[in-house]
């Protein structure tokens, strides 16, 4: 009987899955398990497309093609649950298993708590996440400063504040992310602020931290999030597809303490990406006013955040016009509309200011006030799931 | 169940060449995602890449082939049209091959720019082919050449973001070239300085350090001036003078007789400020020269275009990062139509057609006898038309009512033709005036390569189907040349794949440019001759591309525009585009772009609309001695008094019913789309 807030070491039965998939292929067991006994339609994960730099969002139909999506891109920085929403329509027609980031697991629940994606629908399996990197500056990265070819390359990953890249022929080099960081390269900005490393949002959430002992490299860490993770963690283990054990006291222990460092970090950065504003929205938008001014009105941003959804956008509305058709920069309505649209729900996510080709820093913008958000309304995006959003709802009265 | 997938594709508007990934959802296109693994634009993209493919499945498509009869179209088989065309193009080019010509797409695929040039030389035996290059960077391709040997940006793109200073004139890269742009952005970032030179206050100039507005089609004279400055502080590179280069002495003569104070009368531009960019480009480290179409669409383009290799070899800005002469190039392949050879005078890779050696190879290759003398250019072939001279005229997916200076002189030489054929996607305003109209695949529908303007050279991938129907260019090209009596064998190719590798036999330029290479998401940058070489992009390192490896400096003097506005006509106009528009039968059929500009406007100084007593968004009329268009009037600070500007894409209020056609560059036939005298009244 598996039960919420349980914790295991897990890894698949299959040895071709345990050694394709990373640290013992629980993932993909768990995956192709639920699309094989109809319990989803589909999968959407990521698939490696031209490299390892080169990460897409896949619709997995077939339990056959589980495998295509094994292993973690580091360089995989899209964010699912507009995926999700866009093209499927928030699984309102299907029952879908997603394999989320932490940040893909808060905006699916904003988008269920906004009535865009089908909670009911969607199984969420967690996987741990200490940042991911920009593709082309990372390539660049791996040239200039570690002079290793990109190409020969197959693994990446971040261990002890390392960010170790290994090759082909087995060569190893770690240099500290921190050092990586203040130079301007490593994990994505959003991600160096990133508090949430441990998809506790999700069903399930798994990850090799805390993986110690004999298990080490071969197992990964579950904790059991929901009832509905429960459920299928049980499931697949009774199947005798997936094999579990407890955990070494010592691993949790270890585990824990790797997030803590993370957060740390992250509290950190925040400092210094909060700095200059108390977070009020008048402060921050007049902190930020020229970045702003240089706006092509490309829409990037909007065609990214998953919490923009709406058919008709008012920002294309043909009057009373606030925003002109045609001019740029657009008028400094556009982000002020769009923030108020979606500030009390972003999640950090970063694809914002991914896509912004004006390099306007989007993504730090909202995160500032989002931090204010959660200061003045108590209420943590993509977290608190019983507390209702701040600009949507007022919520229940208190009679005690 | 839903199918969906991403297939990696490059945008299709301009020259900068950006990666862009499809989502097809059970086998039609419905979006576009980052593609962020892409080297050029890590995923960012300009409204364009991010709408611009809600085109491809519109109910507009083309679809069946059409011929005209008593001036309507009427629906044919596709056996009626092809075995209409080549009769009349194999009639007419037995007769006498010059009267046949062809005009190449600029937007699509080199395969499909290939073998239109291949169908004029291999079926015809006409040297008549040319592409909108010829009205748009025709100057660089020819004032470059003539300056360093080759006519293509001398540094890649990521070059500019290492640049200390940039000297940016005739461009506005935040909406013609955006994701260059941002390349700009990151290099103010990385502390460089940014001057832009343009008579419109652009949203590239509001970037700057520095704005120098002046008068449009000075160009030549503010740069002499700016070189007299540098000269007067000897502030030139002697060692790179004395090293690299020939013609300084001409050079400096010229230039010497330019005085500030001469330059600030030309150029009605602030003088100081002239003095303090010449001096700061001269100091810097890496200064870099980025222009675009502004210098380019005048009768002296090539001379403004040599002027910036002028200064550039002056203060010895070449061969290195962060410097260099960056022509913006305009339509995203208009770089690779120019190497495919789709140019009167060249063979694919730039083999001359004068020269005997390069004429018999490809008499060869094409099993045809190939004259030495160049063919007719694109503006020449319209005017042939318009003379009687030209019987046939093949269009492959341009639209030159629309973008061609003087419509009524375009439609008048059409409507001259015995034939004229248009192979396209939709029924454009040139498409209308075709007596056979043969319905294309287009961008999405097909494999094939872009070349981007810093000479990257790119796959395209396939991600739907054309619609039924259409046929793809080559294969369209291969049944008339069949039906003309050719070789099949001669024709038919088995993929895209299978014609890029007779490009690579027959251009050396491209030879190391694998079809495995070009996979890549890197692609590869010519010249490439060898496919062990790493094509880095930069070119011109330790010598220039003539025989004798030195760049060649050109003494000249300021000419200003053909037209220059009188009593009658007071207000010199300029063309631009905007934005949110490329090639109007495209971007005009995407709503979200559409929603965003759906029509043309005129551009006014608010001194010169005050004085005509027209308000913000008044209908005037504009009016020119070639003909008139009502269209709405934008009032605005940010344009010089004294001219006005209109953008190119919308036929309702075309910019070139106003345009000259009466005024060739000598050097490469340009005509002068950027100047012209023009009248604006109220109605």
């Amino acid at each position: 009987m598996v039960e919420v807030n349980d914790m295991f070491y897990a890894c698949s039965a299959n040895d071709e899955i345990a050694n394709a998939g990373e640290y013992g292929g629980a993932v993909t067991t768990i995956m192709k398990y639920l699309l094989e006994e109809g319990i989803v339609d589909a999968v959407v994960a990521v698939e490696k497309s031209w490299d390892l730099y080169d990460a897409k969002p896949i619709l997995i139909t077939k339990p056959e093609d589980v495998i295509k999506s094994a292993g973690s891109l580091h360089c995989g920085t899209l964010n699912l649950a507009k995926f999700v929403s866009k093209y499927l329509d928030g699984a309102r027609d299907m029952k879908i298993a997603v394999t989320c980031k932490p940040c893909d697991a808060m905006t699916l629940r904003e988008l269920m708590k906004k009535g865009k994606v089908i909670e009911d629908n969607v199984i969420m399996i967690g996987v741990n996440c200490g940042g991911t990197m920009p593709p082309v500056p990372t390539i660049k990265m791996i040239k200039d400063v570690y002079g290793m070819d990109p190409n020969d390359v197959v693994k990446e990953e971040i261990a002890k504040g390392k960010l170790i890249m290994e090759t082909k022929d087995g060569e190893e080099k770690g240099i500290s992310i921190e050092e990586l960081e203040e130079d301007g390269m490593g994990r994505r900005e959003n991600c160096q602020r990133c508090i949430m490393n441990i998809p506790t949002n999700a069903d399930l959430a798994l990850g090799n931290w805390g993986v110690i002992g004999p298990l080490t490299g071969k197992a990964t860490f579950v904790e059991v999030c929901s009832e509905k993770g429960a459920e299928i963690l049980g499931k697949v283990v009774d199947a005798g597809l997936v094999k579990t054990e407890a955990p070494i006291e010592k691993g949790i222990e270890i585990r824990a303490k790797i997030d803590g460092i993370m957060v740390k970090q992250a509290m950190k950065q925040r400092e210094v990406d909060f700095a200059g504003t108390s977070g009020d929205i008048l402060e921050v938008f007049a902190e930020y006013k020229e970045e702003f001014s240089r706006c092509m009105k490309c829409y990037g941003c909007r065609e990214a955040c998953p919490l923009c959804y709406c058919d008709d956008c008012c920002l294309e509305a043909e009057g009373p016009e606030w925003v002109p058709g045609g001019y740029t920069p657009a008028a400094p309505f556009f982000h002020l509309t769009r923030m108020v649209h979606m500030v009390d729900a972003c999640t950090n996510c970063g694809q914002c200011s991914e896509v912004c080709p004006c390099e306007i820093p989007v993504a730090k913008v909202w995160a500032t006030v989002n931090n204010k958000v959660r200061d003045v309304f108590g209420y943590y995006s993509g977290v608190d799931n019983d507390v209702p959003l701040p600009f949507t709802e007022f919520g229940k009265k208190s009679y005690q | 169940m839903v199918e969906i997938k991403y297939v990696p594709s490059i945008c299709p508007y301009c020259g900068t060449g950006c990666g862009i990934n499809f989502v097809v959802k059970d086998g039609k296109i419905v979006g576009v995602e980052p593609w962020k693994r892409h080297p050029v634009n890590e995923g960012k993209v300009c409204p364009k890449g991010n709408f611009g493919y809600q085109f491809i499945n519109h109910p507009d498509r083309l679809t069946t082939p059409l011929i005209k009869e008593d001036g309507e179209f009427r629906e044919a088989t596709w056996d009626e049209a092809l075995d209409l065309v080549a009769n009349k193009l194999k009639e007419v080019s037995d007769e006498d091959p010059n009267k046949v010509g062809f005009y190449a797409c600029a937007r699509s695929p080199n395969e499909n720019i290939y073998i239109t040039q291949k169908l004029a030389r291999a079926a015809c035996g006409t040297q008549n082919v040319d592409h909108c290059a010829r009205i748009c960077h025709g100057p660089t391709v020819a004032g470059l050449a003539n300056a360093f040997g080759s006519g293509a940006s001398t540094n890649g793109y990521d070059s500019i973001e290492e640049a200390d200073y940039i000297f940016c004139i005739g461009s506005n890269n935040m909406e013609a070239h955006p994701l260059f742009g941002r390349k700009i952005i990151r290099a103010i970032k990385n502390g460089a300085k940014l001057v832009v030179a343009d008579p419109r206050y652009t949203p590239t100039a509001k970037l700057a350090h520095t704005y120098l507005q002046f008068k449009t089609g000075t160009d030549v004279a503010l740069m002499n001036g700016m070189m007299k400055i540098i000269i007067e502080n000897d502030l030139q590179d002697d060692e790179f003078i004395a090293n690299r280069t020939k013609g300084f002495d001409e050079l400096k003569e010229t230039v010497m007789k330019y005085d500030l104070e001469k330059v600030a009368e030309i150029t009605e531009a602030d003088p100081a400020l002239i003095e303090e960019i010449a001096l700061d480009y001269a100091k810097a480290e890496n200064a870099a020269i980025v222009y675009s179409l502004g210098i380019t669409e005048h009768s002296h383009g090539a001379d403004n275009v040599m002027s910036t290799a002028n200064m550039a070899m002056l203060t010895g800005n070449l061969g290195k990062i962060g410097a260099g002469v960056n022509p913006l190039r305009g339509q995203n392949n208009v770089q690779g139509a120019c190497d495919m050879g789709a140019l009167p005078s060249d063979y694919v890779g730039y083999q001359k057609v004068v020269d005997e050696e390069a004429t018999k190879k490809f008499s060869e290759a094409y099993q045809m006898d190939l004259p030495t003398t160049p063919g007719l250019t694109l503006v020449e072939m319209m005017n042939a038309a318009h003379a009687g001279d030209l019987k046939v005229l093949y269009i492959h997916g341009e639209d030159p009512v629309l973008s061609d200076a003087d419509i009524k002189h375009t439609k008048e030489s059409l409507a001259n033709l015995e034939m004229l054929v248009v192979q396209e996607l939709f029924m454009t305003d040139t498409a209308a005036c075709a007596d056979v109209v043969l319905p294309a695949a287009g961008w999405g529908e097909q494999y094939g390569t872009f070349t981007s303007g810093e000479r990257r050279v790119q796959w395209l991938r396939k991600a739907q189907e054309p619609p039924k129907g259409a046929m793809l260019d080559w294969k369209i090209m291969e049944e008339i040349a069949v039906r003309m009596g050719r070789p099949r064998e001669l024709f038919h190719y088995e993929s895209a794949a299978e014609i890029w590798e007779e490009i690579r036999e027959l251009a050396p330029l491209y030879y190391g440019i694998t079809h495995e290479r070009l996979l890549t998401p890197e692609g590869a940058h010519w010249p490439c001759l060898d496919p062990e070489d790493p094509c880095e992009p930069l070119m011109h390192v330790d010598k220039f591309a003539h025989p004798d490896g030195l760049g060649i400096f050109h003494a000249l003097e300021h000419l200003g525009p053909v037209e220059v506005p009188d009593e009658e006509y007071p207000l010199l106009l300029t063309t631009t585009r905007v934005l949110f528009h490329y090639h109007a039968a495209m971007t005009r059929r995407c709503e979200t772009l559409d929603n965003e500009v759906k029509t043309g406007f005129i551009e006014i100084n608010t001194e010169d609309a005050k004085e005509l007593g027209i308000l913000n968004e008044e209908v005037v009329k504009a009016s020119s001695r070639r003909g008139e268009i009502e269209i709405t009037a934008r009032v605005t600070d940010d344009i010089k008094k004294g001219i006005v500007n209109i953008p190119m894409h919308f036929s309702e209020c075309a910019a070139n019913m106003l345009t000259n056609s009466d005024s060739f560059d000598p050097k490469c036939k340009m005509v002068e789309l950027k100047a012209c005298a023009i009248k604006v009244e109220k109605l």
